[in-house]
């Protein structure tokens, strides 16, 4: 499959391969990840390549998923398992937040974790309610988990196999909407990214857009926008909410003065205010203009007729450009 | 790769036998077409193609046990895409996907200035660039302090005195007035030779201005430009430039038009005399409606004085001097005064100014008395 053009989906399907193969410990599980493959084939050919046994179909119980999951991962398994949508994800918070996430520090040590939990996220792909959340804020706030959420096929690729080595819990977050865009050529060559630093997708002097997920598409695409109005906007797609590569972000708003955080998920207490409050933490002194935030609105997805005015687009990603821009 | 998975065979099987196989990788096959014979518990069941397509693989050799559901046989093409929920919009324009691992490398080079945003906005407000500045605080942190310093060391770097009283308000009007009018300048001079006592013009001149004034009265108006509304006045009060070692002063002489010659010239020396004692009270300095400049009597011929806002024009006199003139073919030596005229085109025409200023120079040839 080396140096094929891969969607994220299938840049996802060849690193679970990958991992699967390279470790016998790597188990997946979730509902309809087996035999159907998943119901976006994420999990495609995992059954016919290493067997029922490690390819396993669950009940439609995500307690019990991340239950099993859990206790996997504590006797010595590398489990990955899938909840089919991130709206499906709330039966399995008991344990993800006290299991899973307090592990290691329960045990003092001497257990610890090691599962991914997948699950696609995000709007903007027509489906009905439940499906489309992005609460990526609710895991973040958690001590203990890791969030990670990639936003091309490269960085799926390099940074779902970093997730299945890591010793404690991930939660894998995958932009639904970017599953089948903009496929690349990728070469299934086994390198791992690291999961706790941002990615510097546009290197620019005015502004840095800091964004992440499906968001992270239409903020390049106001970067090319503004490109052609002779601004010059750095773009940081920063991957891992959790931890935050504050440094990277840092160290590029010193540089520009001004911020723009661009997210899919509703405003308020989301991992765009711990970055904006984070940023005057340590760059206010340098900082130009206020930061702004380009977000969804404080209300549940809405059903697709008004999805496109629920998510952030680029026309109002350049309102927010301006706005900082404006401060000489 | 599209799978076809060992059907479930009926009667509760749940693994089969492979006979033999009836198709290989590369054939093209078509639906219902014989793929390959396998022995279950019960029998020897021939399995056909589901739809038409070209093997990709085949799973398992003759005498393998497959359970039901396995991958029996793989069709060429894309896989099943999913029993999606919603719509995935797929292909795009292929990126080439390159990222810096954390921090772009411009961002390690750069060192700006180190300013809380009160300190910033102070520097904007003072004009103060902090990029030139070496911060006094914590980790080169530049303080309100240093900023007030900056522009205290600008002022002191020019050294210089500050101006103050009748200069700085000359300093200050002018600039504005620089920036406000739109200013023209025209010249002609004055054939003074019917004059019997031809070397202090200013109170002809002044009665001469009141007599254009009445050619042209859009000369003696005030504009508004704001508001781009003018008023023309009734009567005509000059204002005098006088030069003083303090500076311009301008007095007015009220009412030109209706006073006579004597006593415009009373009114004309005491108002020197005011100037010279600064004894002048403010109020005789404002509200001239019209400005003369008398600057000949220090020398110069010609210049283009400032008109002040919200005057519209002013007239500059140069000094009198003998001139050879051309009279009926003849050249002969007469007194010329010449004059100069700035009028504010926002208000005035043209063509308005220089009948003003025509009407200006036939008054003043008429002879004395």
């Amino acid at each position: 499959m080396s140096n094929d053009k891969l969607s994220l989906l299938e840049a996802v399907n060849l690193a679970l391969h990958r991992a699967m193969d390279e470790d016998a410990n790597v188990v997946v599980l979730g509902e309809d990840v087996s035999v159907n493959g998943g119901v976006f084939r994420a999990t495609a050919g995992l059954r016919e390549a290493f067997g029922f046994k490690r390819v396993i179909d669950t009940p439609l119980a995500e307690t019990m998923i991340a239950g099993l999951a859990v206790g996997m991962a504590a006797q010595g398994l590398k489990p990955v398992m899938e909840i089919q949508f991130m709206g499906f994800i709330y039966p399995a918070l008991d344990q993800l937040v006290s299991h899973a996430s307090r592990m290691r520090n329960r045990t003092r040590g001497r257990l610890s974790c090691p599962m991914v939990l997948r699950t696609p996220m995000g709007a903007g792909i027509r489906a009905p309610e439940h499906h489309s959340e992005s609460t990526e804020a609710l895991f973040a706030h958690i001590p203990g988990l890791r969030v990670v959420i990639p936003s091309s096929p490269a960085r799926a690729y390099g940074l779902l196999l970093a997730a299945i080595d890591d010793p404690d819990p991930v939660i894998f977050l995958e932009p639904t909407r970017l599953y089948r865009m903009n496929p690349q050529a990728l070469a299934d060559d086994g390198k791992r990214l690291p999961l706790d630093s941002c990615f510097t997708l546009r290197e620019g002097s005015d502004l840095t857009l800091v964004s992440w997920g499906a968001s992270v598409h239409e903020t390049l695409q106001a970067a090319v926008k503004l490109q052609e109005r002779g601004v010059s906007a750095e773009v940081i797609d920063v991957a891992c909410v959790k931890p935050l590569d504050l440094d990277t972000l840092e160290a590029s708003v010193r540089k520009t003065g001004r911020c723009v955080i661009v997210h899919e998920a509703p405003k308020s207490c989301a991992v765009g205010a711990e970055i904006a409050a984070s940023l005057y933490e340590r760059a206010l002194l340098d900082l130009q203009a206020p930061i702004q935030r380009v977000t969804a609105p404080d209300i549940p997805p809405p059903l697709y007729r008004l999805e496109q005015l629920y998510m952030p687009g680029v026309e109002d990603i350049l309102a927010a450009c301006e706005t900082v821009l404006d401060y000489a | 790769m599209k799978y076809f998975k060992l059907p479930d065979l009926g009667e509760g099987l749940q693994e089969a036998e492979i006979v033999e196989w009836h198709v290989k990788a590369g054939d093209q096959v078509k639906a219902d077409q014989l793929l390959v014979s396998v022995e279950t518990a019960k029998a020897i069941v021939d399995i056909p193609a589901p739809y038409d397509g070209v093997v990709a693989k085949t799973f398992g050799s003759e005498g393998d046990i497959l359970h039901v559901g396995e991958p029996l046989l793989g069709y060429e093409g894309e896989a099943d895409s999913g029993t999606v929920v919603g719509r995935l919009e797929g292909g795009g324009e292929e990126q080439a996907d390159s990222f810096f691992v954390g921090a772009a490398p411009s961002t390690r080079e750069h060192l700006a200035p180190r300013a809380t945003p009160a300190v910033r906005q102070l520097a904007r407000r003072l004009g103060v660039d902090l990029s030139g500045l070496s911060g006094s605080g914590a980790d080169g942190l530049i303080t309100r302090a240093d900023v007030e310093a900056a522009t205290q060391s600008a002022r002191d770097k020019f050294g210089g005195d500050k101006l103050r009283g009748v200069r700085r308000s000359m300093a200050i009007n002018m600039a504005r007035a620089h920036a406000e009018v739109v200013p023209v300048f025209i010249a002609g001079d004055a054939d003074l030779h019917r004059w019997t006592q031809a070397r202090d013009p200013l109170v002809r001149l002044a009665q001469a201005i009141a007599a254009a004034c009445e050619v042209e009265p859009v000369l003696n108006s005030w504009f508004d430009g704001k508001s781009l509304s003018i008023r023309q006045h009734e009567q005509l009060d000059l204002g005098i430039a006088v030069d003083t070692a303090e500076g311009l002063f301008v007095p007015v002489l009220r009412d030109v038009g209706a006073r006579t010659a004597e006593d415009l010239k009373a009114g004309i020396s005491r108002l020197r005399e005011d100037v010279k004692a600064r004894s002048i009270p403010p109020q005789e300095m404002m509200g001239a409606t019209l400005t003369l400049s008398n600057f000949g009597t220090l020398f110069g011929r010609y210049a283009n004085p400032v008109v002040v806002p919200p005057q519209v024009a002013i007239i500059g006199a140069g000094g009198i001097r003998d001139e050879p003139v051309a009279v009926d073919g003849k050249v002969e030596v007469h007194p010329i005064l010449p004059l100069s005229l700035t009028f504010d085109h926002r208000a005035v025409t043209g063509g308005e100014a220089a009948r003003f200023l025509k009407a200006l120079v036939q008054a003043l040839e008429q002879p004395e008395g």
